[in-house]
């Protein structure tokens, strides 16, 4: 993962550094051709100029050669001699590199040259010219250096520029992802999203603005409905149940009847139950309950064991306690009591009779142990309504809860299963 | 005794209703906040059993102009919600009990039974069922003029007998009422029958008649 900014600039640098790098040789071969062509001008001139002047002078033939001589022994650049019987008396263009004489250290120089015919006093000469110009190599390392100078300032402008332009332009966008970070669906808060005038961005927060807004009041509908829809059941669960208790007292009522009621009481009280659950879950999530009250955990647990105790004592299961003192936790207590109740009953529930449960709590977490034989499936296991076992009369919603609970104050749960006992922890 | 049922429910009003009138209760309905207010304006009540959710507007209402009106009618309120807010609030206002629906008729009946007595023999809290005397505040037991000694549950068992007399209560009617919320998460419900059995035991032995029975093999009724 890499950020947009540089996404953008490599592409971009790397095009100009090909772009650049193409010029280098064209550039040379356009000086180049113009240096040339400017040289053979001036060597032409040169050709014409000394032709002219020689011919002006009509110096005798002897004092001709003496000047011819001389010329060519201060002009070490320009040769004049004459053209022997059988010379080609073709012109020609061409570029020699030959080393300096008299400088030092010894370099190569690059001459542009130019062999012409010409006539003094009516008779044909060879005049050779050569004009120094510049080295191909000077030529593209010039250029090159050049392009690259130029190169690194388009590479530092582009990066200080897109670098200011971009912490600039972009800074709604980051106020956007700052904010959707922040969203909680939970707390049903709108955001409101900064202004801006790139078009884009607006149209960002626009659509973002409008989907959140649905999502937000969808989320709320479906609370709001297995609220209401859980109290509304409240209603006709309690008619039905005080009618059942109305039957039961019906002098005329056979045992087989009695046991048929008894059967319909559990059925309801199984559904009360995951009704009442539901609501619990459902106002759980609607964060209704405070939970920034102090709780004394080791008080707490050892007052769910208390009123447990029968029940441990029913089935005859061993209760081993390691309770540290003093576990002082931040929280809601009736939510708290609900999830220790709940692991205990779990811990009950899936005990056989004459069973070990072992009760550990210390500063950070609290651990119910139960026997068992083999492992549960831990993602099912805290899922709503996904029973495990076959003959249970759980609302199926009593790990959820525990999970619920944990996670809103904070807390998280586990469960592992080690040497055949299952142990769920809470971990505060 | 007089019974005001304040419930828009009409068949829970009517079961209710039924239900307390086999105890000898005398009940009066209001289905609306306003025919309640007219009510207790008119008459005394020995209870008064408010709902809160009501069509014209929160049963709250009504604690708040007994308040006023300084009327002792004992309250309780019947309500669909489990709020703990609403429970705080309601009892804060002067309500004396909540139960939250759906409830068992019969620990209705007995809790109906507790507030009237408390409300009433404020100063000699006694309750007197033949040979048995109980003392509601103490919550002790006299039997023969022979003192019981029982334990929390027991006296609980004790008195949700008596204010059900000859009331057939199921086995799992009383384990609700011994545990609470929790008692549906059980498997079993035995431990109430041991209860029963050391209740039944400890009275008989004080030279009390036999008058829990056992019916139809899981359910229990107190014979008077």
């Amino acid at each position: 993962m890499k950020p947009l900014l540089s996404k953008i600039t490599t592409p971009f640098l790397l095009y100009v550094l090909i772009v650049l790098g193409v010029s280098v040789p064209v550039y040379y071969f356009v000086i180049d051709g113009i240096w040339k062509s400017e040289l053979d001008e001036h060597n032409e001139i040169i050709v014409k100029k000394t032709t002219y002047e020689l011919n002006r002078l009509q110096l005798s033939e002897d004092s001709l050669q003496a000047s011819i001589a001389l010329w060519n022994s201060i002009q070490p650049e320009t040769n004049i001699h004459k053209v022997k019987p059988g010379d080609l008396l073709q012109d020609s263009v061409y570029t020699i590199e030959k080393p300096q004489r008299f400088v030092e250290p010894k370099t190569i120089d690059r001459f542009r040259c130019l062999s012409s015919v010409i006539q003094i006093n009516g008779a044909p000469y060879r005049f050779t010219v050569q004009t120094n110009i510049e080295e191909s190599v000077e030529t593209i390392a010039a250029i090159a250096a050049t392009t690259l100078f130029f190169f690194a300032i388009l590479v530092i402008g582009l990066l200080i520029l897109s670098r200011k332009i971009s912490f600039r332009l972009w800074k709604p966008f980051r106020d956007t992802v700052e904010k959707l970070k922040a969203f909680n669906l939970n707390s049903q808060q709108q955001i409101n999203f900064q202004q801006t005038d790139t078009i884009e961005f607006h149209e960002l927060n626009q659509s973002l603005s409008k989907l959140l807004e649905k999502n937000v009041a969808v989320y709320r509908s479906q609370k709001e409905f297995t609220e209401n829809a859980s109290h509304e059941l409240q209603t006709p669960l309690a008619i039905l149940k005080n009618k059942l208790d109305i039957l039961l007292q019906d002098p005329d009522l056979s045992d087989e009847q009695y046991q048929l009621i008894e059967d319909m009481h559990k059925a309801l009280s199984r559904s009360t139950r995951i009704n009442r659950n539901l609501l619990l879950l459902a106002k759980i999530d609607n964060s209704q309950f405070d939970h920034s009250e102090r709780i004394n955990m080791d008080a707490l647990v050892s007052q769910c064991i208390e009123v447990m105790q029968e029940h441990f004592e029913q089935k005859q299961l061993l209760l081993q306690q390691e309770i540290q003192p003093a576990v002082l936790l931040t929280g809601n207590s009736s939510l708290t009591e609900i999830l220790i109740n709940n692991l205990l009953l779990n811990a009950i529930r899936y005990s056989n009779v004459g069973d070990t449960i072992a009760v550990h709590l210390n500063q950070t977490s609290l651990a119910v142990h139960n026997s068992g034989s083999t492992s549960l499936d831990k993602v099912l296991l805290f899922k709503r309504f996904s029973k495990l076992s076959k003959n249970s009369q759980g609302s199926g919603l009593g790990l959820a809860i525990i999970t619920e609970i944990a996670r809103y104050q904070g807390w998280t749960v586990d469960y592992q299963f080690e040497n055949n006992q299952h142990i769920f922890s809470v971990h505060f | 005794m007089k019974i005001l049922i304040i419930e828009d429910e009409l068949e829970l009003a009517k079961s209710i209703a039924t239900y307390l009138s086999e105890q000898h209760y005398l009940c009066e309905f209001a289905p609306t906040l306003q025919d309640a207010l007219d009510k207790i304006q008119l008459y005394q009540y020995d209870c008064i059993l408010l709902d809160i959710g009501l069509p014209d507007g929160n049963g709250l209402k009504l604690l708040e102009e007994l308040k006023i009106q300084r009327k002792q009618d004992g309250v309780i309120i019947i309500s669909a919600k489990n709020a703990l807010d609403d429970k705080i609030q309601g009892l804060q206002l002067g309500a004396d009990d909540y139960l939250t629906k759906p409830f068992h008729l019969s620990e209705l009946t007995a809790r109906i039974y507790s507030l009237i007595r408390r409300k009433q023999f404020n100063s000699s809290n006694i309750v007197v069922q033949n040979e048995i005397q109980i003392d509601l505040l103490a919550k002790t037991v006299i039997v023969n003029d022979l003192p019981v000694v029982l334990t929390k549950k027991e006296f609980d068992l004790l008195m949700f007998f008596i204010g059900n007399k000859n009331k057939v209560i199921s086995k799992s009617t009383l384990a609700e009422h011994l545990s609470g919320d929790i008692a549906d998460m059980l498997d079993n419900h035995d431990f109430v029958y041991a209860h029963v059995k050391n209740l039944k035991k400890k009275l008989q032995d004080a030279g009390s008649n036999p008058y829990i029975k056992t019916v139809y093999g899981t359910g229990y009724k107190w014979e008077n």
